[in-house]
């Protein structure tokens, strides 16, 4: 039986502004894609050219056997349809208790949504999110605001993933989560920087942890803090 | 110093707490009570029962800066310039003086470029950058900062704390998600379920909390 063929490539789209312009040209296949860029060079808006959100004011997005999306905005307050925890719980279609666990939040169902911590909330809101299967899953930011346990059970969830595309655009230094591919926006554009690991010795954006072991000649085998403790181990041997 | 005496506020419990002037930074689980600690610095909220001073006065009479979690909530103005402005015009400033403060701080914190640009469409980034900016252009006693590092770049982050250091404020008090910022503050907190369980250096708070997710990587990694 023939595997149908599942990826987004931008076709040298040009999303632009009079003060500041983007031009992405690539193919995204299924695996875990990390994007990573400086604030207001367009991460955001990336994420809503592929998610179809926006058009691109020269060029292409094209989406070839993509069925199921979903873009995971960065600020999770944009998400809240429920009044109370559990309202926004079944708005996704799920049961609230069961989600309440794997989120690791020890709430009351009939708390406001909306009066949870931002961190509390972000949980909520990814739990929701990533119980779900899509073709193309555009996740912003989705570390900011996570405690560092979240942010460690967040990075496992999304790598867990083996379906789709999943693309993960985000500033976070320490806690990733499995990556087979490497993309960031350097002066108006974005740049492939290819896959794991061959891609950390082009990321301009690594973190200072990371650019050190490459520097030191130990470069890690992906982006998880397995990967990197082990990397880091290998320095003294 | 900033005390706080016999202080609760929901499930926020401190007996008893001393910040001095500099950098204290706030750690610790989504939904410990961290945003609500900084609301009760800020006097935004005020304790049920017990008391916080700031070198003696009521929060509510300090010049108090301050930055909420969620970005959106800062911004009261249409434009960069608007929100850039306001604490000056609230104060009566004259317009000429306003505009020079406001172009000098903007430069400052590397948003001058922003000035003109609506808010609502700005980036989560620059909405820190402009909520961080707007609460220091008046240099208050306090800053109150909430998170307002986790939608910023490594470079930003950098940048915003070289700001933040040679501010001339004298208390800053902030919390962050980012170990490894944590770990350059003069005085760290850890607080879990509305208690403060460790206080001090960073270096004896971060041993505190060894083999735990909050241990900063790069010290994991030599170690």
């Amino acid at each position: 039986m023939e595997v149908p063929i599942v990826r987004l490539v931008l076709e040298n789209s040009v999303m632009s502004r009079p003060d500041w312009s983007l031009a992405a040209d690539g193919t995204f296949t299924p695996g875990i894609h990390l994007v990573s860029g400086d604030v207001g060079s367009g991460k955001s808006t990336l994420a809503l050219l592929m998610a179809g959100l926006a058009a691109p004011r020269r060029g292409a997005v094209i989406r070839e056997g993509i069925g199921p999306a979903m873009l995971s905005f960065q600020f999770p307050e944009f998400h809240v349809t429920g009044l109370s925890v559990a309202d926004e719980c079944r708005s996704w279609g799920l049961e609230p208790g069961p989600v309440l666990v794997s989120a690791g939040l020890d709430l009351s169902m009939d708390r406001p949504a909306l009066s949870l911590s931002r961190g509390e909330l972000k949980r909520l809101h990814l739990a929701c999110l990533l119980s779900r299967e899509y073709d193309l899953l555009l996740l912003d930011e989705p570390f900011s605001s996570l405690d560092c346990p979240g942010k460690e059970w967040a990075a496992r969830e999304i790598g867990k993933r083996s379906r789709g595309i999943t693309v993960v655009f985000t500033h976070e230094q320490c806690i990733f989560p499995h990556t087979d591919h490497i993309w960031e926006i350097q002066e108006g554009a974005l740049v492939d920087c290819g896959g794991m690991p061959g891609a950390l010795h082009a990321w301009e954006h690594a973190p200072a942890l990371i650019r050190r072991l490459v520097m030191d000649g130990t470069v890690p085998d992906d982006l998880t803090q397995d990967a990197i403790m082990e990397a880091a181990c290998r320095t003294r041997e | 110093m900033i005390a706080f005496e016999n202080v609760r506020f929901r499930a926020l419990c401190v007996p008893s707490l001393a910040l001095p002037p500099g950098v204290t930074t706030i750690i610790g689980p989504n939904g410990a009570g961290k945003s609500t600690f900084l609301k009760l610095c800020a006097g935004i909220r005020e304790p049920e029962p017990g008391t916080i001073s700031v070198d003696g006065q009521n929060p509510r009479n300090t010049e108090i800066g301050y930055v909420n979690e969620f970005p959106d909530r800062n911004l009261l103005f249409s434009t960069v310039m608007d929100e850039l402005a306001s604490p000056l015009r609230f104060r009566h400033m004259p317009c000429t003086e306003t505009d020079r403060e406001v172009r000098a701080c903007a430069e400052t914190w590397g948003i001058a470029g922003l000035l003109d640009r609506e808010v609502k469409r700005l980036s989560g980034g620059e909405k820190c950058l402009v909520a961080l900016a707007t609460a220091c252009i008046t240099r208050p006693r306090v800053l109150v900062l909430d998170e307002y590092d986790s939608h910023l770049d490594a470079g930003r982050c950098a940048a915003a704390e070289s700001v933040l250091r040679s501010s001339g404020v004298g208390y800053i008090i902030r919390c962050t998600q980012q170990m490894e910022t944590a770990a350059e503050s003069d005085l760290l907190l850890f607080l879990e379920k509305g208690r403060i369980l460790y206080s001090g250096e960073p270096a004896a708070v971060f041993s505190r909390l060894a083999g735990t997710s909050f241990y900063p990587l790069s010290w994991r990694c030599r170690s």
